[in-house]
């Protein structure tokens, strides 16, 4: 929890008051979650949902899956960095649920250190797995969540141009409770 | 937050000295900009897409969980925004009460649409989160509360998302911005206090 004070200084009682209803709101809320590419542009305004044939969905799905690789490495490239970090991915869930995936330079056996905080994820243990075509690819790391928020190291031994997101499942499960 | 500052750069450029001055679309109320997508007007349908792509978003992430689904569910969303803006009526409720109702249908449509995930299964809403009638409560707060950050200028909400959800301290902050201790102070304060104004209805 981030205490008031600390960010706003010294304010008269009365505006504390009011301001730290704004902040509980915000923490309550959660983080509002980023918009890629494609989304950052309304859809067609005057057009229906266009939807493939089937018999085109397979080439869909490809074009898909490529797009999302190219954000992915877009993201990896000019993604929003924490102090030292190459790149920065934000995950959210169910809930308000909500994660924050740093990742650091590779070293020269090529694991990607990472730092990962999420928080409003029920007490428990979590694994962390890149994604390839909508499904579990490579795991990340097991960590586990105590009073909701949690702080933890890890690392993916990858060439993460390969994937195309980040989730993160309970323990033992293929049920995704964060996603990028 | 880089994505949402690539949002603004799309908005309509501010008219020259020299030109008329005209009335720009973010200058208007959320019900003056339905009554004009209600007359086919795109400027005002990408103005409510600037301020409500990611509020809407939020929400179809609580309630699907997968990002691409989510995505979907959004543009549909606006899609049907863009059929149904002409039965807004504003005499019945306020506008942001509407577009909440259209996006929660629409998310809810999109899910009986396209039941087939595409990372497995969806997570269990009910389990271990909060009961229906918390999880509504919660997500009505998330729609106020990301709608009114979009109020916010840039750098003020820049600094707001960084001091709740980045991690860092407001020194690091600070350094990130390369910004002194006291002016994030002082625009933080600034940004709490813009939007305890935009959400006078949830204060009380």
């Amino acid at each position: 929890m981030t205490d008031l004070r600390d960010l706003v200084g010294d304010v008269d009682p009365e505006e504390l008051e009011r301001l730290q209803r704004v902040h509980t709101l915000l923490e309550q809320a959660g983080p509002p979650p980023s918009l890629s590419a494609d989304m950052a542009r309304p859809p067609a305004r005057s057009a229906e949902v266009i939807r493939f044939p089937r018999r085109y969905r397979p080439f869909a799905a490809v074009a898909a899956v490529a797009a999302a690789a190219v954000l992915f490495a877009v993201g990896y490239v000019v993604g929003n960095n924490g102090p030292g970090a190459e790149f920065t991915v934000a995950m959210s869930g169910a809930g308000g649920a909500s994660g924050t995936l740093e990742v650091y330079e590779m070293d020269g056996a090529g694991n990607w250190p990472m730092q990962l905080r999420v928080a409003g994820l029920a007490d428990g243990r979590y694994a962390l797995w890149l994604t390839r075509n909508g499904r579990l690819a490579e795991p990340c790391g097991t960590f586990a969540v105590v009073s909701g928020v949690t702080r933890v190291p890890l690392n993916a031994p990858y060439k993460l141009r390969a994937f195309d997101g980040w989730v993160v499942v309970p323990s033992g499960s293929r049920q995704p409770v964060l996603t990028t | 937050m880089d994505t949402a500052i690539s949002v603004r750069l799309d908005l309509p450029r501010a008219p020259r000295a020299t030109s008329i001055p005209e009335v720009r679309a973010d200058s208007r109320t959320d019900a003056e900009l339905i009554g004009l997508v209600a007359d086919g007007d795109h400027r005002a349908f990408e103005e409510l897409h600037r301020r409500y792509a990611r509020p809407v978003l939020g929400i179809a992430l609580r309630r699907i969980g997968d990002r691409g689904r989510a995505e979907d569910a959004t543009q549909d969303t606006f899609a049907s925004l863009w059929r149904s803006a002409g039965r807004f009526d504003p005499t019945r409720g306020k506008a942001t009460s509407w577009l909440f109702t259209v996006a929660r249908n629409a998310i809810i449509d999109g899910l009986r649409r396209r039941p087939e995930a595409t990372v497995e299964s969806p997570p269990d809403l009910a389990e271990p989160g909060p009961g229906p009638d918390d999880a509504a409560e919660s997500e009505w707060v998330a729609w106020r509360v990301h709608r009114a950050l979009e109020t916010l200028p840039d750098d003020e909400r820049t600094l707001v998302e960084l001091a709740y959800w980045s991690g860092l301290s407001q020194s690091e902050i600070a350094d990130r911005l390369d910004l002194p201790l006291g002016t994030v102070k002082t625009r933080t304060r600034s940004a709490l206090s813009r939007l305890a104004d935009e959400l006078g209805d949830e204060l009380r």
